[in-house]
């Protein structure tokens, strides 16, 4: 590579906080208030770096892909297990929006945090998320990916349990951790497929890239060349959207490879939160809330669509994968809202939001990878979405903060007491609910432009566009539910309640995500911001940038009008049961009752799956322990028995006595005179005397 | 002379009478006694050879003779070791009796 | 049948009966006399073979120091046979028994005549034979009888732990 080869030294953005981990994890306890300062200035520096790595990135001459990395095994077929960091347009997107929530998060803990017990674990372990999750985005295997992924799983379930003493975050970050475990054993059997039976399939005959069709430099994927290698596509990251079925290469529609796909779409379900897996999730919000902001809002929740974009880049899902990509996406969207709708805990109202946000992205990528263009639109609404969900979720810990509670019914009446934090949890609802010109709007109407597009390729899709339309609804009801409830009216419904404003360190985090969530989402018309979206339509109002320009299309215009209207109708309806105080609650015989029930009771998946665990796993569990207990360990002990009782047998010849050991030595010595004067004779005539 | 297969036979004979005493007495004294029974026909063997050697060389020939003196001298010391080893056990069980000697079985 | 024949069929005769009478004597002593005739008798039977210096060594040997060890023995052990002498491993043995004699009565070797015509080995040759060719073995025969000989010094010395442990019992 010519020129100024800085790109090498990317490793230093986890680097960073993993020294800061080591030194907090041993010395952490001689710090005043449990090394936090540390931890800023150790995250503050790595958002320095990746502010740099992603601006250089974005304007980069000398190609998008800058790989510098070493052999870690060589296997003797010349397999390279390789190690190493990618700065790639998406993990330099991903890069920033790490560090700029993980240094605002930390910013915020020292002051949120400052009277826990324990503040050395939580900036250390805080300090090993945010290494593990730099070098996600860095990865350049999927080797390097898995490790980091999995680092980032143990650091949530240690982040949820934080508070391990109670025995709900106890067990909420072991849900975490089993139902990830789930989707994790999924991915790498995915990755696993690619790996050994996919690598020929990808490797000789595609010299072009699934979606840019582009020529490999050598003509080859390297990733099917170098193990797990990701394949740098070596293109302008705003090539042209290739129109649907030009793709031709042999295999690369093949049911493996669609079995794969849906496999590594597993792993990314476990970690976005997604249908069925979805679980986990609003249990995790036992945490610590900067650690819901951080992990489970912004960062490691959105690192399954970030797994599942780089995977329609490096490698491309077939269109029976990405249609199941997009359904999944979709239908969490809805039903996660659903739940939000009902809930009464203010996190959990977040959280379902979460999911359904990220439904949104997960929806995104099936949808560009159906029409063929790079995973962007799913990438901006991952960038937007990160800033104004860790502001709903910092300027809820603000509320909980002040008034000790989380239940949305005991609150209300805050907006005159802490005037900054509804100002800017407003913004944030806003956002949300893709009201413009806040920065979610831009994002998701790329989004359901980019639905509506593939719907008229693939008319499988359409039912789900119109369930993604339904859920922007739904989105808009239950944000502005929660905000009602929250900050409207004169007074709070619980008597003694005070709020009060934080101090300057929580305010400062809140008014920075604030105005990123205002400005973020035009940022996709500057400078080179948008070369690290590849693919990128950026839909809004009927205008799309593409390669050729500004283009407009009047179905985008439609989709964006729709949209729109459905989210001021949320809004509105949400003020009609909530505004001013009002509390509406359902009448006690309506035929609502039941429909509310089950989504209170989050559709019964719990029981579901406990169910599951008890009735099948268990009894599977039983009929082993019991093969185990009788036939295995029968064997085995019948063996025992056969031996213990051969050597109690066979001991009786071991008399001691000299005498019968002569015996034996005259026994064997008749053997072989025997042998010798009549045996080897008879051998001889046996073999003709040969 | 004496003809091979008398010679044989005798020490055939001799040698199972060995064994039997090795075989069914207890006193050590006995077992060594048959001991030396055992040695003596092998001791015979060899000289009935040596002396039917079919080797034209007297000095090939009287070999036999003289891996005898080497047995008879070592079936000395095995009588002297036995002796010591009866004292030891002697000693020890209070018995020269081998069937007390159990020591070879925990 | 001529002379030879005659004395070493007495000779054979004598041996074998002694032999098993030494096995079937109820008193030790008389069983260290029954050896002795054997081991005379074998002796004679060397020089018969032409083995003059093995018949004599035969008789310094076995019939002198051989017996004296023996009834030395006898006497520091002071242990008379025992009334019940045991009979282990006589099924065992007496088929191993019967084999071998059944084998060995087989062999005929009867035809086999020695090849020189009663060659005398007179003990000047068997002395070359020994120490020029067999000069090693002799040197290792030394050995093995200087080990011998510290050995059985050491198991016939009475141990001093094991005394002390005794006395301690």
């Amino acid at each position: 590579m010519v020129g100024l080869d800085f790109f090498v030294y990317a490793f230093l953005v986890p680097l960073l906080p993993a020294l800061a981990f080591v030194v907090l994890g041993l010395t952490g306890k001689s710090f005043r208030n449990g090394g936090g300062l540390l931890a800023v200035g150790a995250e503050g520096l790595a958002l320095l770096l990746s502010v740099f790595f992603a601006y250089e990135e974005s304007v980069s001459t000398t190609g998008i892909y800058h790989d510098s990395s070493f052999v870690w095994m060589g296997l003797p077929d010349g397999t390279n297990f390789v190690m190493g960091t990618l700065m790639s347009p998406l993990g330099a997107l991903m890069l920033l929006v790490v560090n700029i929530v993980g240094f605002l998060v930390v910013v915020y803990s020292l002051e949120y945090m400052s009277h826990e017990e324990g503040l050395p674990r939580y900036y250390a372990e805080l300090m090993l998320f945010l290494t593990a999750m730099n070098l996600v985005c860095l990865a350049d295997n999927f080797l390097e990916f898995i490790l980091a992924w999995e680092l980032v799983g143990l650091c949530s379930y240690l982040l949820i349990g934080f508070f391990w003493k109670k025995p709900e975050a106890a067990s909420a970050a072991k849900k975490a951790f089993l139902v990830t475990r789930v989707g994790d054993v999924l991915f790498f059997v995915g990755v696993f497929i690619f790996f050994t039976s996919l690598a020929g399939v990808v490797n000789p005959s595609i010299t072009t890239l699934p979606y840019q069709g582009q020529v490999c430099p050598g003509g080859q994927v390297t990733w099917a060349c170098a193990g797990f290698t990701f394949a740098p596509p070596n293109a302008n990251s705003n090539a042209p959207f290739l129109a649907p079925g030009t793709i031709t290469s042999p295999g690369y529609g093949s049911n493996l490879m669609t079995l794969a796909g849906l496999l590594i779409l597993g792993g990314a379900a476990g970690k976005s939160a997604q249908f069925p897996l979805h679980t986990w999730l609003p249990d995790a919000m036992e945490g610590p809330t900067t650690v819901s902001a951080l992990i489970h809002a912004a960062t490691m929740v959105a690192a399954g669509v970030f797994l599942l974009a780089i995977t329609s880049i490096y490698i491309g899902f077939t269109s029976t994968a990405a249609l199941v990509i997009l359904g999944i996406g979709s239908f969490t969207s809805l039903f996660a809202g659903t739940m939000g709708v009902v809930a009464r805990d203010i996190k959990r109202v977040i959280a379902y939001s979460t999911m359904s946000q990220l439904g949104y992205m997960v929806m995104g990528v099936g949808a560009s990878s159906l029409v063929l263009v790079g995973p962007g639109d799913a990438m901006f609404h991952l960038f937007t979405h990160a800033f104004f969900k860790a502001l709903l979720f910092l300027s809820a810990g603000s509320v909980i903060h002040a008034v000790g509670t989380q239940d949305l019914f005991a609150m209300g009446g805050l907006l005159r007491k802490m005037p900054v934090t509804a100002f800017t949890m407003l913004i944030g609802a806003l956002a949300l609910s893709g009201i413009p010109p806040f920065s979610g709007f831009f994002s998701k109407d790329g989004l359901l432009a980019l639905t509506w597009a593939a719907s008229q390729h693939y008319a499988v899709a359409l039912p789900f566009f119109l369930l993604a339309l339904v859920g922007v609804f739904l989105t808009g009801f239950y944000i502005f539910r929660l905000w009602f409830l929250t900050f409207s009216g004169s007074h709070s419904r619980t008597p003694g309640l005070h709020g009060h404003e934080p101090s300057w360190i929580m305010r400062a985090p809140l008014v920075a995500l604030a105005g990123l969530t205002l400005v973020a989402g035009v940022l996709p018309l500057f400078g080179g911001f948008a070369n690290l979206l590849p693919g990128v339509q950026w839909g809004t109002l009927g205008y799309s940038y593409t390669s050729s320009g500004w283009v407009f299309s009047s179905s985008d215009l439609m989709v964006a009008i729709a949209s729109l209207v459905l989210a001021f109708a949320g809004v509105g309806t949400a003020y009609v049961f909530w505004g001013n105080g009002r509390v509406f609650s359902l009448p006690e015989n309506s035929w609502l009752r039941a429909p509310h029930t089950l989504l209170l009771r989050k559709y019964y998946f719990d029981e579901v799956y406990d169910g599951l665990a008890h009735g099948v796993i268990l009894g599977v569990a039983r009929g082993l322990d019991w093969f185990d207990r009788y036939v295995i360990d029968g064997t085995i002990h019948a063996f025992e028995r056969l031996f213990s009782q051969a050597s109690e047998r066979g001991r009786r010849i071991q008399s001691g006595l000299v005498s019968n050991y002569a015996s034996w030595i005259a026994l064997g010595l008749v053997v072989l005179l025997v042998a010798i004067i009549y045996g080897i004779p008879w051998l001889d005539s046996l073999w003709g005397g040969g | 002379m004496i003809p091979l297969d008398e010679l044989l036979v005798f020490s055939g004979l001799l040698f199972s009478i060995g064994i039997f005493g090795v075989l069914t007495r207890r006193n050590f004294i006995m077992l060594l006694i048959s001991v030396e029974i055992i040695m003596n026909s092998a001791i015979l063997n060899f000289v009935t050879f040596s002396a039917y050697s079919p080797s034209s060389s007297v000095a090939q020939a009287v070999s036999g003779q003289g891996i005898a003196v080497v047995l008879i001298g070592l079936a000395a010391t095995e009588v002297a070791l036995g002796l010591a080893i009866v004292l030891a056990l002697n000693r020890i069980i209070g018995s020269v009796d081998v069937a007390k000697a159990m020591e070879l079985r925990l | 049948m001529n002379v030879d024949g005659v004395l070493f069929a007495l000779l054979a005769g004598a041996g074998l009966l002694t032999a098993i009478a030494a096995l079937l004597a109820r008193e030790i002593v008389h069983t260290i006399m029954w050896i002795a005739i054997l081991f005379v008798s074998l002796g004679l039977v060397y020089f018969l073979l032409e083995a003059p210096f093995l018949g004599v060594l035969q008789l310094a040997v076995y019939a002198g120091a051989v017996t004296i060890l023996l009834l030395f023995a006898i006497m520091v052990v002071k242990k008379r046979i025992f009334s019940k002498e045991a009979v282990t491993g006589i099924g065992v043995s007496s088929v191993a028994l019967a084999v071998a004699l059944a084998t060995l009565f087989t062999l005929n070797a009867s035809s086999v005549t020695p090849p020189n015509g009663g060659r005398v080995y007179d003990t000047t040759l068997l002395s070359v034979s020994l120490f020029a060719s067999y000069g090693a073995w002799v040197l290792a025969l030394g050995f093995v009888v200087l080990s011998a000989l510290v050995g059985a010094v050491y198991l016939a010395r009475e141990s001093r732990g094991r005394r002390i442990r005794a006395e301690g019992e």
